[in-house]
């Protein structure tokens, strides 16, 4: 039985990160991503401040109780058994509801349409594909790399060099960075 | 008409070059948009504009869709159509000029109304090609409708102030509850069709800027933030909650004067494709109908 700690997750260790941008470079060379589209991001809180500045990566968190899902006029999106919510861009019309629904800003929309409409919404699948044939040529073409249906594990937190940013099922993920916390002698 | 077509392309090059610069979802500010996320003192309009699309906007417009027509259908079943013998004498109500904006500004609801519905409904329809159609087509209708709704509002604005005629209007619901032939007090237009002039214009012109602020999403719109105090993401939050919910009004309202011209007065239509009104003018716009007789024009 699925529970909410075996969900996958990303979880981004800000006393590791160090802001070098190779998740997010990763992922637009592994998954062939137009320009102005970036499923991943390093974010930097308090630049310049002494003790203070912390970096991140995000991209779609994969939420439980995804608000895309629950917004979407065409209900285009689909959360798998593991918790990776995933859409499907062919039923997908880029009305942008979704990125209004999202806390994290996470649905991007190349513009593809004529006079600048925008076209079916992009987001970090988790390198898990769409709900096309997994591996198949049209599934890569649309969603980028199937890694999760390889055994791999998604490119951001694979190349990343620091192991700051982590995924997996949400007990494993805590689990290693309880580690961490106890390694290091104090909180997050 | 050529001063508009340079005003769209200024405005979609300008909108390809604010596209070019820093995002103003996906940049900077999109660190203060996760934090303020649904926080005490943030506007709460993304959990917000959630929980309507998710569990109201589509069941409200279903209501409308389903109860506005039903209405009619039992008015025209109980009390039926108003039926007006076709006399000689005719006025001349509605120039060439009032009948091309009222035509286009028609032709466009026609195709912006049912779009919107498929929008709405797009699960029904399966989402895909069909529905993105809907989507664009909704948008490049809204060109006419943006062009003739300023000359449109210009032309009745005198006819469409509310008077006191209105009050007694509204009292009997203009006389629609009886199959009675008693004159009935309105100017030329009377206070139910004043009512849609003013939830076509202004609810038109806020349908206009929403769907604008929507379509062009990532549209920086200085004025617009410091006006509001919203960011660019509340403001397309905003925009949505605000799209859906005039959109009850308007289609509640447009599909009434569709009624009213097509079924509920017979031969009501004419007049705005001839120009000529006739005869039930006396009944349903006497006022109106005294003032021109008066001056000898009917």
């Amino acid at each position: 039985m699925m529970s909410e700690l075996s969900k996958m997750k990303f979880y981004c260790d800000t006393n590791r990160c160090i802001e070098c941008f190779a998740c997010s470079v990763a992922c637009a060379e592994a998954h062939d991503l137009p320009t102005g589209i970036s499923r991943r991001k390093v974010i930097t809180l308090f630049n310049g401040v002494e003790g203070k500045e912390i970096s991140t990566s995000i991209a779609c968190m994969h939420c439980t109780d995804a608000p895309c899902e629950q917004v979407c006029p065409v209900d285009c999106f689909y959360i798998r058994e593991d918790g990776i919510v995933l859409h499907d861009k062919n039923r997908c019309i880029g009305c942008g509801y979704c990125l209004y629904a999202c806390p994290f800003g996470a649905p991007q929309f190349p513009r593809d349409g004529a006079f600048g409409a925008k076209g079916a919404m992009d987001k970090c699948t988790m390198c898990a594909g769409g709900p096309l044939e997994t591996n198949s040529v049209h599934e890569r073409e649309l969603y980028g790399q199937n890694r999760i249906a390889e055994g791999k594990v998604p490119m951001c937190a694979s190349i990343c060099s620091t192991n700051a940013l982590l995924v997996g099922d949400a007990e494993s993920v805590s689990a290693i960075y309880r580690k961490r916390v106890v390694g290091r002698g104090r909180g997050a | 008409m050529r001063k508009y077509v340079t005003m769209i392309i200024a405005a979609l090059s300008l909108a390809s070059v604010a596209f070019a610069t820093e995002s103003q979802i996906w940049g900077e500010m999109r660190i203060q948009n996760i934090l303020g996320y649904d926080k005490e003192g943030s506007t709460h309009l993304g959990p917000l504009f959630t929980m309507l699309q998710h569990q109201y906007f589509a069941w409200i417009f279903l209501g409308v869709l389903i109860g506005v027509p039903l209405a009619f259908f039992i008015h025209y079943k109980i009390i039926g159509p108003k039926v007006f013998p076709h006399s000689a004498k005719k006025y001349y109500a509605f120039n060439l000029y009032n009948r091309i904006i009222h035509q286009v500004a028609a032709v466009s609801f026609l195709v912006i109304v049912p779009t919107g519905f498929i929008i709405v409904f797009g699960d029904f329809f399966g989402g895909g090609t069909l529905v993105r159609m809907a989507k664009n087509l909704h948008g490049i209708f809204t060109i006419p409708f943006t062009i003739v709704v300023i000359p449109m509002a210009l032309m009745w604005l005198k006819e469409a102030l509310f008077n006191l005629d209105d009050i007694k209007w509204f009292m009997i619901l203009g006389g629609y509850l009886s199959k009675e032939k008693k004159p009935i007090l309105a100017g030329k237009f009377n206070a139910g069709q004043k009512m849609w002039y003013w939830v076509a214009i202004l609810g038109g012109i806020t349908m206009i800027l929403s769907g604008a602020i929507m379509f062009f999403l990532d549209f920086k719109m200085q004025m617009l933030h410091d006006l509001t105090g919203l960011s660019q993401i509340d403001l397309l939050r905003a925009a949505a909650i605000i799209h859906n919910v005039m959109g009850f009004a308007v289609v509640a309202l447009f599909i009434t004067h569709v009624y009213m011209s097509m079924f509920a007065i017979k031969g009501a239509v004419q007049s705005i494709i001839t120009g000529y009104v006739e005869e039930e003018v006396k009944i349903l716009h006497s006022t109106w109908y005294k003032k021109l007789k008066d001056q000898g024009k009917f």
